[in-house]
C-alpha cells in the first residue's frame, strides 16, 4: 500500500501553529516528508482474540496475554473479540532518521516529524482495516488503546510482538526497556463490541491529563 | 572475545565433522538435501496458544513434536529442523535453560528416525546496534550457548535462519564456527523489495555468509517461491556453497483470526521447480508447509543429481547493504578522510570520542561519490582496537559504504572486523613473516579480503621485480590459509617523486606486472606520490591517471579533492566502466572549463539576498544578524568573514551572533517562530562559529564544556540532539553520549570532560526513573555539576522530585539556562 505523508500532521508534530514560514523552510519541510514517503517500508498487521475478563486482569483468549490495570478493563468492559495490532514506518525510516540526524540537525527533526505522522498514518490504515474486518462480523470498534496510556504497562509490548509475530512480518523488536524499534512504530488494542462505539480518544479520560505538557500546548498525544 | 590475536584454541573446521558421505556430497552440491517444512504451522494447527514459546514443547510434550518430526520424515525429509527457532537465553528468560531445551529438541529430532538432525538458530528477538540496543558480544553470546548446546546434545549440523540483520547472522555463523566442527547453514528472509527489513540484497548476504564459512547459504520465509525465484537467482551466481530455499507457502493471510497460506503443494512445487533446475540443491519448507509439500519436493529430486554449478571467483567487498564487486577494468575510490596521520581536527576528535566529526567525514565521502571508505584509528594515547571497532560500528549505521578496516594492529583488525556486519578489506598485512603469521588468519576465519603491502623485513625494494616477489610470497601465504587469490589486493607503495623520482617508473610497472604475473588487484595510496611538491593536487591527478592506465583498480584518495574526482569520472569513461558515458554526461555537460589564462573573480557569493527582509525589524542590525534570524546559512560564511575583516572575533560573536540567536529565542518564546525556525537560524550561526573558529586555529574550545545523554533505557534522542545544536551555536563545547546510556557513564563522563552542566533528557514516563538514577549518582560522584533535565513527560515538579537543579521546558531554554551558569 502507497501511504501519503500528511505535511499538516508532520507540522503539527513541530508545534505550528500558524508561524509564517519563508520558503526555503518550506521547501525543506517538503523534501523531508518526501523524504519519509520515499525510503520508509510501512507496514501493519492484526490479529483478533475474544475477550475474557478475569482477576489478573483482561485475558486474550489463545493468547499469552494479559492486559493489566483498569484503564484498559473499563476499556474493554462488554467488548466480545480484540484487535491486537501493530503499525510501523519500517527499519528503513529508522535507519535513514539517524542518517539524517547526523548530517543535519533540521533535516533530521523534519524527518522525524514526517515518520511520527507516517506511523499514525499507518495506524489509522490498520485500525481502519479493522474496523471493516468487524463490521464484516456485525460489531463495532471502539478506539485504540496504547500500551502507555492510562495504567496499561508499557511492559506487554515484547508479548505484543510475539503474538503478531511482529519482528518476522514487520522487524519490529522491542528493547528491554519495553520501547519499540523502529521507534516509529504503534501497537494497539481495540475493543470489538455488539453496539456503536464512542471510536474517538480524548484527554478527559486520561489520567495523565492534569500534568500533560502536550495537552497544555495544544497537541494532544492523539488526533 | 577476539579468539585469533589471543590464541584461544578453536574447532578445526578444516576437518569438518560430516556425517556420512551423502551428508558430505550434499556440502559439495553433488547430490540434494531435503529439509522438512514449518514447525509453527503444524503446532498452530494444535491449538498453539499466540505468544507462547513453541520451544517448550519440546520439554511438555516431547511426544507431540517427535509426531510431528515423523511426519516429515515419512513425506521424505531427509534432515529435519529441530524446535528450537527461538530457544535462546533472552526468549526463554526463566522458563527453561538453553541447554535443557536442545537436549529434549534433539531427543525429539532423533526419535523421529531422521537421517540428519538440524539444529536450528533463529533470530535473538533483539535488534542489534546501532540502531537497536542489544550489542555484537551479547548476540554472540547467546548464539554461542546454543551453538555448545546443540554441539554436546549430538545434532548433526546448524542451520540458522529467518535473519534479517546480516551482522546477527554473522554473529550466528561465528558462534557456530568457534563453538562447534559440525556444518552450518544460513539463510536470510527478503521482503518484496528484494531487501532484508535492514537493507541486506541477495547477493551481499550470499557473498559475506559464504566468506565466512557458511556451508551452504539461501533464503526462507517471508514470501511464496515465486517471489523468492529471482533472490535464488541472485544468491546462485555469487555462492560458492550449495544454495538452500526453503519458501512460505506464499503470503499470509488471517482468516478468521488464523493464519492461512494460498498455495499448494502442487502449485509450490511448479514455481519450486524452476529454482531447483537453476541450481538450488538444498529445499525445504517455511511459514504454511506442511508433509504435503515436502512430499512433493522429494519426489522431485530422488535419485537426481544437482546440475554442476560454476561460479567465477569475485572481487568483492561489501557492507550489510551494498557489495563493490569489480568486473573487468572496473576502478573503485576508497575514501581517504578517515585517518588521523596528519589531521588536527581528526586527532582531536578521536581523542575526545567526538565520533560524530567523524561520521561527518563518512557522510561527505560518500556523497562526494566514494565507493569505499577507509576507517583509521591509529593514535598512539587512544584504546585503538576500542575505537577502531566503536568507529566501524557507527560509521555502519550512517553510511552504506564497504569499509577498509585499516591498523597495523591484529588487535585492531580483528576487534573491528568481528563486529563488522560485511566483508571488510583489511589494509594491511605485508611481506614480513610476523604479518603475515599475525595478520592472515584473521583474515582468513572472517572471510575479509586483504590489502597486501609490497615491503617486507628488508624493507621497500626499489625495483618492480623485487615488488613482485613480495606480492608473490603474499599470495602465496594467503592461499596457505585459504584465502583465494580474488581476495587479495596488492599495494606496491607509493613513493614521493621529490625523494624517489626513480621509483615513480618503477612502482606503475609493478601494479602492471602484479596484475599479470599474479591475477590480483592493485591498491594504491595516491597522494604520496606529490609530497615535497609545490601545487600538489595538480601532480596527484597526473599520477592517477598514469595508474589507472597501468592497472590501478582501487586509488585510496581524499574524494572530496576536484581534480581526483575529474580523473575518475573521465578514467571510467575512458576504460569503459561508466557505459555509454552516461554518468560523465550528467556531471560534466554543463561544465565550463576556464578559458586559458582566465582567473575566477573573488567572492562571487556576496550577493545573495538572503530573504534577510523579512527579519528586517531593525534597521541598525546587520546583515549577519538578519541572516541568522531568517536562518538562511548559505550566505553567512562570507558575511562572517567580511565582518572579521574589520573587526574581531568576539565582537562578531557577541555583537552579531549571540543577539541574532537571543532575538530568535524570544521569537521562539512568543510563538511567532516554531522549532523548525529556531533550528534552522541555530544552523546558520553555527555556518559562522565555523568560520571564526577556522580563524582562531582551534583554539577556541568553546565555553562549557556541557554533557548531554538521552538517559538509560530511553531511544528517542531527537529532543536531546536539537538541544545540542542550539548549546553548539551559542558556542558551548558539548560532549553528546548519545542515547541508552548508562548512569555510570554520565558520571565518568562529568568528571573526565570536567563538566559544568549535564544535561539529561527523557521521552518515557517509565524512564525518569533512570533519570533521577543518574542525578542521584552525579551527586554522589561529581557533586560539584548542574544537571538539567528535559522531555515531553517532564514537568517542573517532576523535575524537583528526582532533584534536578533545572527544568528545561524547551531548547531555548536549555541555552539560557548554560548562559546563567557558564556565562
Amino acid at each position: 500500500m502507497r501511504y501519503h505523508v500528511s505535511r499538516e500532521e508532520t507540522l503539527r508534530y513541530l508545534g505550528y501553529s500558524g508561524q509564517r514560514v519563508d520558503a526555503s523552510l518550506d521547501a525543506r519541510v517538503d523534501a523531508m516528508v518526501a523524504r519519509c514517503e520515499e525510503v520508509s517500508s510501512p507496514g501493519f498487521t492484526y490479529r483478533l482474540f475474544p475477550v475474557e475478563q478475569s482477576e489478573a486482569g483482561v485475558r486474550l483468549a489463545g493468547t499469552t496475554l494479559v492486559l493489566t490495570g483498569r484503564d484498559i478493563a473499563a476499556h474493554l468492559v462488554g467488548a466480545r473479540l480484540c484487535a491486537v495490532m501493530a503499525a510501523t514506518a519500517g527499519l528503513s525510516n529508522e535507519r535513514e532518521l539517524r542518517r539524517l540526524s547526523l548530517l543535519n540537525g533540521l533535516d533530521g527533526m523534519l524527518f522525524d516529524a514526517a515518520g511520527s505522522a507516517l506511523a499514525e498514518e499507518v495506524a489509522d490504515a490498520c485500525n481502519a482495516a479493522i474496523v471493516a474486518d468487524a463490521r464484516d462480523r456485525g460489531l463495532y470498534a471502539k478506539w485504540r488503546f496504547s500500551p502507555g496510556y492510562g495504567d496499561l504497562p508499557l511492559a506487554l509490548q515484547p508479548d505484543i510482538v510475539r503474538v503478531l509475530a511482529a519482528d518476522k512480518k514487520l522487524g519490529i523488536t522491542a528493547t528491554d526497556s519495553h520501547l519499540l524499534v523502529p521507534a516509529k512504530s504503534v501497537t494497539a488494542f481495540v475493543g470489538l463490541f455488539d453496539t456503536p462505539q464512542d471510536d474517538k480518544r480524548s484527554c478527559a479520560n486520561c489520567g495523565f491529563a492534569p500534568y500533560c505538557s502536550l495537552r497544555e500546548k495544544g497537541t494532544p498525544c492523539y488526533r | 572475545m577476539l579468539p585469533i590475536s589471543s590464541g584461544t584454541p578453536l574447532p578445526d573446521r578444516s576437518r569438518l565433522r560430516v556425517k556420512d558421505a551423502y551428508l558430505a556430497d550434499a556440502l559439495a552440491g553433488r547430490a540434494y538435501l531435503v529439509f522438512d517444512g514449518a514447525m509453527g504451522t503444524m503446532l498452530q494447527r494444535r491449538n498453539l496458544k499466540a505468544g507462547e514459546l513453541p520451544e517448550l514443547l519440546c520439554l511438555s510434550d516431547p511426544d507431540e513434536i517427535t509426531a510431528i518430526h515423523r511426519e516429515y520424515v515419512e513425506a521424505g525429509s531427509q534432515v529435519v529442523t529441530t524446535n528450537t527457532f527461538g530457544a535462546n537465553a533472552r526468549k526463554l528468560g526463566d522458563a527453561a535453560t538453553v541447554d535443557e531445551v536442545f537436549a529434549a529438541a534433539i531427543t525429539c529430532a532423533r526419535a523421529s528416525g531422521a537421517r540428519y538432525v538440524a539444529a536450528d538458530v533463529g533470530p535473538t528477538g533483539a535488534l542489534l546496534e546501532p540502531m537497536g540496543t542489544l550489542s555484537f558480544d551479547e548476540a554472540y553470546e547467546l548464539f554461542a550457548e546454543q551453538a555448545r548446546a546443540a554441539q554436546a546434545h549430538g545434532a548433526d549440523l546448524f542451520i540458522v535462519e529467518t535473519m534479517t540483520d546480516l551482522l546477527e547472522a554473522k554473529a550466528a555463523v561465528l558462534a557456530v564456527k568457534e563453538n562447534s566442527d559440525l556444518p552450518v547453514f544460513a539463510t536470510m528472509t527478503f521482503d518484496e523489495t528484494g531487501r532484508t527489513f535492514l537493507g541486506t540484497d541477495p547477493t551481499t548476504a550470499a557473498i559475506v555468509l559464504s566468506s565466512l564459512g557458511a556451508n551452504a547459504v539461501g533464503v526462507n520465509c517471508s514470501l511464496g517461491p515465486d517471489a523468492l525465484a529471482p533472490i535464488v537467482q541472485q544468491m546462485l551466481a555469487v555462492a560458492p556453497c550449495p544454495v538452500m530455499v526453503q519458501a512460505n507457502a506464499g503470503l499470509p493471510d488471517l482468516v478468521d483470526g488464523r493464519t492461512v497460506y494460498s498455495v499448494s503443494p502442487d502449485a509450490y512445487l511448479k514455481a519450486l521447480q524452476p529454482m531447483v533446475e537453476a541450481g538450488a540443491s538444498i529445499v525445504g519448507g517455511c511459514c504454511g508447509t506442511d508433509p504435503e509439500y515436502i512430499r512433493r519436493e522429494a519426489a522431485l529430486v530422488a535419485g537426481a543429481v544437482p546440475p554442476a554449478r560454476t561460479v567465477e571467483p569475485l572481487c568483492a567487498i561489501t557492507s550489510a547493504q551494498r557489495s563493490v564487486v569489480l568486473k573487468g577494468r572496473d576502478v573503485g575510490v576508497i575514501g581517504e578522510r578517515i585517518n588521523p596521520t596528519g589531521k588536527k581536527k581528526l586527532k582531536a576528535a578521536l581523542r575526545e570520542g567526538d565520533y560524530d566529526y567523524v561520521l561527518g567525514e563518512a557522510i561527505s565521502q560518500a556523497q562526494a561519490g566514494a565507493d569505499l571508505l577507509d576507517v583509521n584509528a591509529g593514535l598512539p594515547e587512544i584504546d585503538e582496537p576500542a575505537v577502531l571497532r566503536e568507529l566501524v560500528k557507527r560509521i555502519q549505521g550512517v553510511s552504506g559504504l564497504p569499509l577498509q578496516i585499516d591498523s597495523s594492529d591484529p588487535v585492531a583488525v580483528e576487534a573491528a572486523v568481528r563486529a563488522y556486519a560485511g566483508k571488510p578489506l583489511v589494509n594491511s598485512v605485508n611481506g614480513k613473516q610476523e604479518s603475515l603469521r599475525e595478520v592472515l588468519p584473521i583474515v582468513a576465519h572472517y572471510g575479509c579480503a586483504v590489502v597486501g603491502l609490497t615491503l617486507d623485513e628488508g624493507g621497500i625494494p626499489p625495483t618492480a621485480e623485487e615488488r613482485v616477489n613480495i606480492a608473490a610470497k603474499i599470495v602465496d601465504a594467503a592461499a596457505a590459509h585459504g584465502i583465494p587469490r580474488q581476495d587479495v589486493y596488492i599495494d606496491c607503495l607509493v613513493m614521493s617523486a621529490s625523494t624517489n623520482q626513480a621509483e615513480v617508473v618503477e612502482i606503475l610497472r609493478a601494479v602492471t606486472l602484479v596484475k599479470e604475473r599474479l591475477g590480483v588487484r592493485t591498491v594504491l595510496g595516491v597522494s604520496n606520490v606529490s609530497f615535497g611538491l609545490p601545487a600538489r593536487p595538480i601532480v596527484n591527478g597526473t599520477f592517477l591517471a598514469a595508474a589507472f592506465a597501468a592497472g590501478l583498480d582501487l586509488p585510496i584518495l581524499n574524494p572530496l579533492a576536484e581534480r581526483y574526482r575529474e580523473v575518475v569520472d573521465t578514467w571510467r569513461v575512458l576504460c569503459g566502466q561508466d557505459a555509454g558515458s552516461a554518468n560523465y554526461i550528467a556531471g560534466y555537460a554543463n561544465r565550463v572549463v576556464p578559458a586559458a589564462g582566465a582567473t575566477p573573480s573573488p567572492s562571487a557569493t556576496q550577493a545573495a539576498d538572503a530573504g534577510a527582509a523579512e527579519a528586517a525589524d531593525g534597521e541598525t542590525r546587520s546583515e549577519l544578524y538578519r541572516l541568522v534570524v531568517a536562518g538562511n546559512k548559505g550566505p553567512v560564511p562570507a558575511a562572517v568573514e567580511s565582518l572579521l575583516a574589520e573587526t574581531d572575533a568576539m565582537e562578531v560573536i557577541n555583537g552579531h551572533l549571540i543577539p541574532a540567536l537571543d532575538d530568535v529565542g524570544e521569537r521562539f518564546e512568543r510563538g511567532t517562530f516554531f522549532l523548525p525556525q529556531l533550528m534552522a537560524s541555530a544552523e546558520a550561526a553555527k555556518a559562522g562559529f565555523d568560520v571564526i573558529r577556522a580563524h582562531s586555529d582551534g583554539a577556541d574550545e568553546g565555553k562549557g564544556p556541557i554533557a548531554l545523554a538521552t538517559v538509560k533505557g530511553d531511544i528517542h534522542d531527537i529532543g536531546k540532539n536539537i538541544v545540542r545544536m542550539l548549546l553548539e551555536n551559542y558556542g558551548y563545547k558539548v560532549h553528546d553520549l548519545g542515547r541508552d546510556v548508562d548512569p555510570q557513564a554520565v558520571v565518568d563522563a562529568a568528571l573526565k570532560y570536567d563538566c559544568k552542566i549535564i544535561g539529561l533528557s527523557a521521552l518515557m514516563t517509565t524512564t525518569v526513573k533512570a533519570m533521577e538514577d543518574t542525578i542521584r549518582l552525579l551527586r554522589e560522584q561529581a557533586p560539584g555539576v548542574k544537571v538539567m533535565v528535559g522531555g515531553a513527560v517532564l514537568t517542573q515538579e517532576y523535575a524537583d522530585m528526582i532533584g534536578a537543579d533545572f527544568y528545561a521546558k524547551d531548547a531555548a531554554e536549555s541555552a539560557r539556562y548554560a548562559g546563567e551558569v557558564i556565562g
